[in-house]
């Protein structure tokens, strides 16, 4: 059975369908110290939520709107309550709620199970499993993690290169020189995300990573050479894994009858994965130095973060000193206006 | 060539905005357009040239433009100040 089913949203935005609970298992049980209980269901259930949930209520006996498709978690509130009950009181609150079809179960606090939950687990194959961890730490670790793995994901045809900690991606029609300039921050000491195709997930509301494509590494093609190991030409100083991505630069061939920013006043925006990031249209030609650009272009970024935007001052001085001007000019007619001895 | 003397006739001069059209404007044309204020005069597709000029409201500015369209750029440069830059 396939780990993980994909599903395309918006034509080209890739997200998870539904995922294997075993893979959950494996990718986190290291970091959650997962005691596996009962093993039975766990190749054959999905689960398609990334939210998880705390059964209180529903073992309370009131299983109306119960978001059984999510995780569920059982922590000490659930375990004191199920304590204050009979074994009796125990087995119906869990035959009610294990009638729906729970991907996993998963018990925090290192609480001890229940028999009579770890029978019917079993009975039902639906997997169970204890950590050591609190309810609060293991809710965050398995959130970040689910929220990580369920964030949508666009590639795209692309340099991605971090310039003094700015995440910059450079698109542009191919053969314009993506990868050329990409190299030639490199050769400066920047460092290389990926290149040919990037990979854009976002991972909270309005943060964008990239990262390269796994079967790619750092490798990228330079036309008429061929294929080049960042990494191994470079040294690991020369590359990174994945980066936040803030600008987008899209390169286009200069053209005279195109009208391009002269001022920087309003930022264009672009919409990578409904996320907005500014964009800049830069016009190339033959021997233009992109890669100096670009490096004024994440200076200019990090100014702008830190609250100096150099456009915005730039005009407000010069905007003072019209009105300076003018302010003389009428200076002037008061002067002339004081001599007017009628 | 051509010239035309021109008065800034929006309130705000001509600050960041008004010399980005102008740059704009005057670099859809092949002829060179230059403008001169107080004396000093300096080429219409430099941005940071315009606006080191600081024209402010009523300040008189000549426009100049030379090569094989100068007449549609100065009338289109003449426009330009005639419109106020959408301003006002």
């Amino acid at each position: 059975m396939e780990e993980i089913i994909y599903k395309t949203e918006n034509g080209n935005t890739r997200v998870i369908e539904k995922m294997i609970v075993s893979k959950f298992f494996e990718d986190l049980k290291h970091r959650m110290d997962f005691e596996l209980l009962c093993s039975k269901g766990l190749d054959q259930r999905y689960f398609n939520q990334r939210d998880l949930h705390r059964p209180g209520l529903a073992l309370a006996g009131f299983v109306k709107l119960f978001t059984h498709e999510k995780i569920q978690i059982l922590g000490n509130t659930e375990n004191y309550y199920l304590l204050s009950l009979s074994e009796e009181g125990r087995r119906s609150a869990f035959n009610k709620v294990f009638e729906f079809p729970i991907p996993c179960i998963i018990v925090t606090n290192g609480n001890t199970v229940f028999p009579e939950m770890l029978e019917l687990c079993k009975e039902k194959n639906i997997p169970l499993a204890v950590t050591g961890l609190n309810t609060t730490d293991a809710i965050h670790l398995i959130s970040g993690y689910l929220d990580e793995m369920f964030a949508p994901e666009i590639s795209v045809h692309g340099s991605m290169v971090d310039v003094y900690g700015i995440g910059m991606l450079f698109t542009g029609k191919s053969g314009i020189g993506k990868s050329e300039i990409a190299l030639d921050l490199i050769e400066r000491g920047h460092r290389l995300v990926a290149d040919d195709t990037v990979k854009i997930n976002r991972i909270a509301e309005n943060i964008l990573v990239a990262r390269g494509h796994s079967n790619l590494k750092h490798f990228m093609e330079i036309r008429g050479v061929g294929i080049l190991d960042v990494r191994e030409m470079f040294g690991i100083r020369a590359v990174r894994v994945q980066k936040r991505l803030e600008v987008q630069v899209d390169l286009q061939l200069w053209d005279g009858k195109e009208e391009y920013e002269r001022l920087g006043l309003d930022e264009q925006l672009t919409g990578i994965l409904d996320v907005k990031i500014p964009l800049i249209r830069l016009p190339i030609y033959p021997g233009k130095n992109i890669t100096v650009i670009a490096e004024a272009i994440a200076l200019n970024q990090l100014l702008k973060i830190y609250g100096y935007d150099a456009a915005k001052e730039f005009s407000e001085k010069l905007t003072k000193e019209i009105q300076n001007k003018q302010a003389l000019s009428t200076k002037v007619v008061d002067t002339y206006l004081e001599r007017d001895f009628e | 060539m051509l010239e035309k003397e021109v008065v800034v006739t929006n309130h705000a001069g001509i600050h960041a905005r008004p010399s980005a059209l102008l740059v704009k404007m005057a670099s859809r044309f092949d002829a060179e357009v230059f403008l001169s204020c107080e004396g000093t005069e300096v080429n219409a597709k430099s941005i940071m040239s315009v606006m080191m000029l600081a024209a402010a409201l009523g300040s008189v500015v000549k426009i100049r433009t030379e090569g094989a369209d100068e007449v549609e750029a100065l009338r289109a440069i003449e426009a330009l100040f005639a419109s106020k830059f959408n301003e006002d």
